[in-house]
């Protein structure tokens, strides 16, 4: 195990890095290419190229890694929705690649922005949302936006990485932006990242990712709740999570 | 709407908004470090304290400058003196 776990984190960091560099140069050619072969604009061809990134990396990783995905089939996931998610380690954004959809908008904290430097330009690309930057009117601006054209935003409802692999308080963004636009929220559950690479570790070890969608929740069902209806969407959505989460351990 | 009112509403949106003990809102709390609000929170905080008291606060550069329960409750208490 001790070899596998050295070998693992000598091929995989490297290649990675190539892979990054070589995207990063290849950029401007690809990005070109796709202007010419697809009606997309500019931020929905950049979310096609982050997704394609997020597979390259699956495949990069499926020697130690291996993906299950459960209720992700191609033609499952509705669009427009907001996708909720557990978080559990950096690694958890690149497994969106996961999903059958590629139309993604991240909607983050200010830090991946400031610190993420690499990334940064293509995130801007993407229109990937900086909620502290931007602040709700912002957010919902833009999110009515992407729902228009039939896009999907995605939150780590929690804000940040679980220590302890528990699913933590959920913010109620998401949960407003369902409420207020009528858009449904799908739930996800993603395990065996906590084991790949954790908040507190750099080194990686080999791991069972699976990923699992569960029935979307449609802020219809609560409407008849007033002001505590994003309030009551949102715990209702945690509490599905946690229980399919413990489900997905023990299986 | 009295002060006291006031106190109360703000107490009370804030617990169910993000699942706070009530025996935890005393003026002298410190949002982020007593009570775990961070910057995300504060987004947050402004949407529910807009829709329960209806004014707008996003603009308000003094809401940054907020460290304790207590300077929310002073901040909405003046702010509705000034609407009045």
């Amino acid at each position: 195990m001790f070899l596998l776990v050295v070998l693992m984190n000598l091929f995989i960091y490297p290649v990675i890095i190539l892979m990054t560099v070589l995207g990063i140069i290849l950029f401007p050619v690809c990005f070109a290419t796709g202007k010419i072969v697809t009606p997309w604009d500019n931020d929905r061809l950049m979310r096609y190229f982050v997704w394609a990134y997020g597979r390259a990396w699956m495949i990069i990783m499926a020697p130690f890694v291996r993906f299950k995905r459960m209720g992700l089939e191609k033609g499952t996931v509705d669009l427009p929705c907001i996708i909720v998610v557990n978080h559990l380690s950096f690694f958890d954004t690149y497994c969106m690649a996961l999903l059958p959809v590629s139309d993604i908008t991240f909607a983050v904290r200010s830090w991946p922005f400031k610190m993420l430097f690499w990334y940064r330009p293509f995130m801007r690309l993407a229109s990937y949302l900086d909620l502290e930057a931007i602040g709700w009117e912002g957010t919902l601006k833009e999110c009515r936006r992407l729902f228009s054209k039939k896009g999907a935003v995605l939150f780590f409802a929690e804000g940040h990485r679980s220590k302890d692999g528990q699913v933590k308080r959920f913010y109620s963004g998401p949960f407003k932006l369902a409420v207020e636009t009528g858009v449904s929220v799908l739930p996800l559950c993603i395990t065996g990242t906590d084991t790949l690479l954790p908040p507190h570790r750099w080194w990686m070890m080999p791991a069972t990712v699976s990923l699992s969608a569960l029935p979307p929740v449609y802020p219809g069902e609560f409407a008849g709740d007033g002001d505590m209806a994003h309030i009551n969407l949102r715990k209702h959505v945690r509490s599905m999570i946690i229980k399919h989460v413990e489900q997905m351990r023990k299986a | 709407m009295t002060d006291q009112e006031i106190i109360e509403l703000i107490d009370t949106t804030l617990v169910n908004e993000f699942e706070l003990n009530i025996d935890d809102m005393v003026p002298g709390a410190a949002l982020k470090e007593d009570l775990g609000l961070d910057s995300l929170d504060r987004v947050d905080m402004v949407i529910v304290l807009e829709k329960a008291f209806n004014f707008k606060l996003s603009e308000e550069e003094t809401i940054r400058a907020i460290r304790t329960l207590g300077d929310i409750h002073n901040f909405v208490i003046r702010k509705k003196q000034e609407m009045q």
